[in-house]
């Protein structure tokens, strides 16, 4: 009982009653610890039953009984099948009491335990790991900027202030510039000028903004791209570019329609008329624009520019050289002289170099005519030599024929029988061949089956291991979460309190177990013993009986012959008679030993009850009503 | 005012105009202090000014080489080469930025946007909130002047906005 009453104490404690230390055991509960006791774990079980009771026992007699009353009806609401009343609470009595509290305890609910047998999920660890963190950040005082060490660096700067802002950048090969052919100013510009991507926004916080901005636009519009020409695009069957520019001729129309509509003119305004007017032209000028396509002026300025740097640079060779034919003939001075030698010299080598240059294109062009005269007569040389060997065999079967010409009656016959002769043949060969083909169509056969047969065992396996793939994932997967609950139960219990040793209570339980086990044992063989017993005792009066028949038989049959052995049957008669009595005295002794037993347990447990104190209390109860009844009276007359 | 350019070499002003490019695709125009030799403050001022113009114009009209040379004036032709080699380059850039101002046709746009997101564990009352909120501020352009809207949100709020933007963008989609 002891353990017991341990453990209900633990578990009032832990609902909120307030016990002294040296309260070990049920039987030293108070009718005031008992009356708090329960009303605490009402108000735990059910709060809208508990919290209109209080938990102290008030002073006057009748409020305590109503307290009584109420207390054991809430007791009752909840389920509670023993004898319970006022008297209860107030003339406690130590099993009665117990009885109670144990089903209350087993009443209170049990949230902790309840969670914890579902894992948490991620949202509450993280929440956890959150609180844990800021507790800790808390729990460091707060220090000047000037003393923090770099542990409290992270924690208690201010942060980052700077903004989160994007600027556009310039990339070379980036989407939006396109990977058409480009020109070579720009490449130019990207190999000279070019500022590497790290230095181009202004301050340096926006970088990775800026590069991060860049990326998501990219990405966005080449899968919004993608997407229009999955599902759209492909449909029309147009070339990527074709498309493009048929969806930008309708955009531009709708937009030209939209603006049109909004800048009809209206009649009763004058000051807007100039403003649509204006509009018209510009939306002429944007049809213009638009009609007439950027590729074509784009096309017509980079060939310009490319005529522009190749046509000025002879130009102004010649002019040069004009220049330095004048200056030929002024000049008589040798250095003039001989510079203009020389460039006549140049001039006169580079005009040479361009003619060779020239023949050399020239007969590069021959070479390569020739080449391809020379491919078109192999090929035609090749188509003669194949009909030629063609007509050749034909020749050669003719002349053959022509040479059996002359003996053609013989040689008919000849050819006749060689024509059956090989006619037979080939019929024993296709009767060979039949011979042949039956059993190679049954081997075939078989191993087709046998295949079937094979790939109908594989697909089988394959199934299996695809459900024992499915099986081992499933396995895994619950391993996986029952290792986590098992982590998790593991830190709860490293944080549950440590006050109640599972250990001894185990030990404990387990110990009681195996006393039961004992007794148990025990019962069974002394109710085998009763048996045995009983079996003995029936064996023996049947004996008895049957020994006493046949004795009184024999006594009866001699008695009416001798006087003597009638004497001796009347004994045996008072024996038997004697004995019987004396047997059913001993049975009624033992019922009366059993039902003193009883009585004495009875009085024993009466005596557990206290009632000679309960009594004493009762009456000293009775007696304050009485007074305060009377007091009340008083008050009524005085009144 | 183009004219200033020939103060500095030819090769000096390719990357001077290169800068002023990036000004005006949005990044950070030249620094005067680099140039204060060449030019004083208000010199410099209308330099960038008058290029910024300039390109604009060439790039937004899609000027050929000639118009463009008209536009450049009475430049010296080493200087006007080089203007012309930094318009060619830059077309494409220049002509993006240009579209995206045309875009903003609206008085107010949005210029940037930036998102926090915060998990509330408490409050004053309560021991344990754990309520994420979503705090968005927006970068407005309203009639040219800058302005920040700050939100906070908790997550109803920001599915009804995330559910507006959406039928925004359907009706975009529909345009198109």
């Amino acid at each position: 009982m002891e353990e017991v009453d341990r453990i209900l104490i633990h578990s009032l404690k832990q609902a909120g009653t307030d016990i002294d230390e040296d309260v070990q055991s049920v039987k030293q509960f108070s009718s005031e610890l008992i009356v708090e006791a329960v009303v605490r774990c009402l108000r735990v079980i059910d709060p809208g039953l508990g919290s209109g009771l209080s938990p102290t026992l008030p002073p006057g007699m009748s409020a305590r009984f109503r307290l009584g009353m109420s207390l054991a009806q809430a007791c009752q609401d909840l389920g509670y099948k023993g004898e319970i009343g006022y008297q209860t609470f107030l003339y406690s009595n130590e099993p009665e009491i117990r009885s109670l509290l144990m089903f209350l305890v087993e009443k209170l609910p049990r949230e902790s335990a309840e969670a914890s047998d579902q894992p948490a999920g991620k949202s509450v660890l993280l929440q956890k790991a959150i609180a844990a963190q800021i507790k800790a950040q808390l729990a460091l005082p707060w220090l000047p900027p000037s003393c923090r060490l770099p542990l409290h660096r992270k924690t208690q700067s201010p942060g980052l202030c700077h903004s989160f802002r994007a600027q556009p950048l310039s990339l070379p090969y980036s989407q939006k510039a396109s990977t058409k052919k480009q020109a070579k100013e720009v490449k130019e510009y990207w190999r000279e000028h070019l500022v590497p991507v790290t230095s181009q926004p202004s301050h340096r916080a926006s970088i990775l903004a800026s590069l991060l901005e860049n990326h998501v636009s990219e990405l966005s519009a080449a899968q919004e791209w993608e997407n229009e020409w999955n599902s759209q695009g492909l449909l029309s069957r147009l070339t990527p570019e074709d498309y493009r520019s048929r969806k930008r001729a309708r955009l531009q129309k709708r937009i030209e329609e939209q603006l049109r509509a909004a800048a009809q003119p209206r009649p009763d305004t004058h000051g807007t008329t100039r403003s649509t007017s204006d509009l018209a032209e510009l939306l002429n000028s944007f049809g213009g624009t638009t009609t007439g396509g950027d590729v074509l002026t784009k096309g017509t300025r980079f060939t310009h520019a490319e005529k522009f740097t190749f046509t000025q640079e002879p130009e102004k060779a010649a002019q040069q050289m004009a220049a330095a034919a004048s200056a030929l003939p002024s000049s008589h001075q040798s250095e003039e002289d001989l510079k203009a030698q020389q460039e006549a010299e140049l001039s006169g080598l580079q005009q040479q170099l361009q003619q060779l240059s020239v023949q050399m294109e020239e007969v590069g062009g021959d070479i390569r005519q020739l080449t391809v005269s020379i491919h078109q007569v192999s090929d035609e040389l090749k188509q003669r030599e194949l009909s030629n060997s063609e007509k050749e065999d034909t020749v050669r079967v003719k002349k053959q024929t022509i040479d059996l010409l002359p003996d053609a009656e013989n040689n008919l016959v000849k050819l006749q029988s060689l024509v059956e002769a090989s006619a037979k043949r080939v019929v024993h060969l296709a009767a060979q061949w039949e011979k042949h083909r039956a059993p190679l169509i049954d081997e075939h056969r078989r191993l087709k089956e046998l295949c079937s047969n094979r790939e109908m065992e594989s697909s089988r396996k394959l199934s299996e291991i695809k459900d024992l793939h499915d099986k081992i994932r499933q396995s895994a997967e619950e391993a996986k979460k029952k290792e986590g609950l098992y982590k998790q139960l593991i830190t709860e219990y490293e944080t549950l309190p440590k006050d109640v040793s599972r250990s001894a209570y185990t030990m404990r339980i387990l110990e009681i177990v195996s006393n039961i086990k004992k007794q148990k044992e025990e019962i069974t063989k002394i109710l085998s013993d009763t048996k045995d017993l009983q079996k003995e005792i029936n064996g023996l009066t049947g004996k008895l009986d049957r020994t006493f028949a046949v004795t009184d038989e024999l006594v009866f049959k001699d008695a009416k012959k001798d006087e003597s052995v009638r004497k001796s049957y009347k004994y045996l008669a008072a024996l038997h008679e004697n004995c019987t009595q004396l047997i059913q005295t001993i049975e009624d002794t033992g019922t009366i030993m059993r039902e003193i037993r009883d009585l004495e347990e009875q009085i024993e447990t009466e005596n557990g009850k206290k009632t000679v104190s309960n009594l004493e209390k009762i009456l000293e109860d009775y007696k304050a009503i009485r007074q305060e009844n009377s007091a009340l009276a008083a008050k009524i007359r005085d009144g | 005012m183009i004219k200033l350019l020939e103060k500095i070499t030819p090769t000096e002003s390719l990357k001077f105009l290169h800068r002023v490019v990036d000004g005006l695709c949005g990044r950070s125009y030249p620094r005067r202090i680099e140039y204060g030799e060449a030019w004083s403050l208000t010199e410099f001022g209308e330099l960038t000014n008058s290029l910024s113009k300039f390109f604009t114009v060439a790039v937004g009209r899609k000027c050929s080489d000639q118009e463009v040379q008209e536009l450049l004036g009475d430049l010296d032709s080493a200087h006007a080469a080089v203007v012309l080699q930094c318009v060619h380059a830059r077309q494409e850039e220049i002509r993006l930025s240009l579209v995206d101002r045309t875009n903003g046709i609206s008085s107010t746009q949005l210029q940037d946007f930036n998102w926090q997101i915060k998990l509330a564990l408490s409050s004053d009352k309560l021991s344990s909130l754990n309520t994420p909120l979503l705090n968005l501020s927006l970068d407005m352009k309203e009639n040219g002047l800058q302005r920040a809207v700050n939100i906070e949100m908790n997550k109803e709020e920001l599915q009804t906005l995330i559910s507006a933007l959406e039928a925004a963008n359907k009706v975009v989609l529909q345009l198109k």
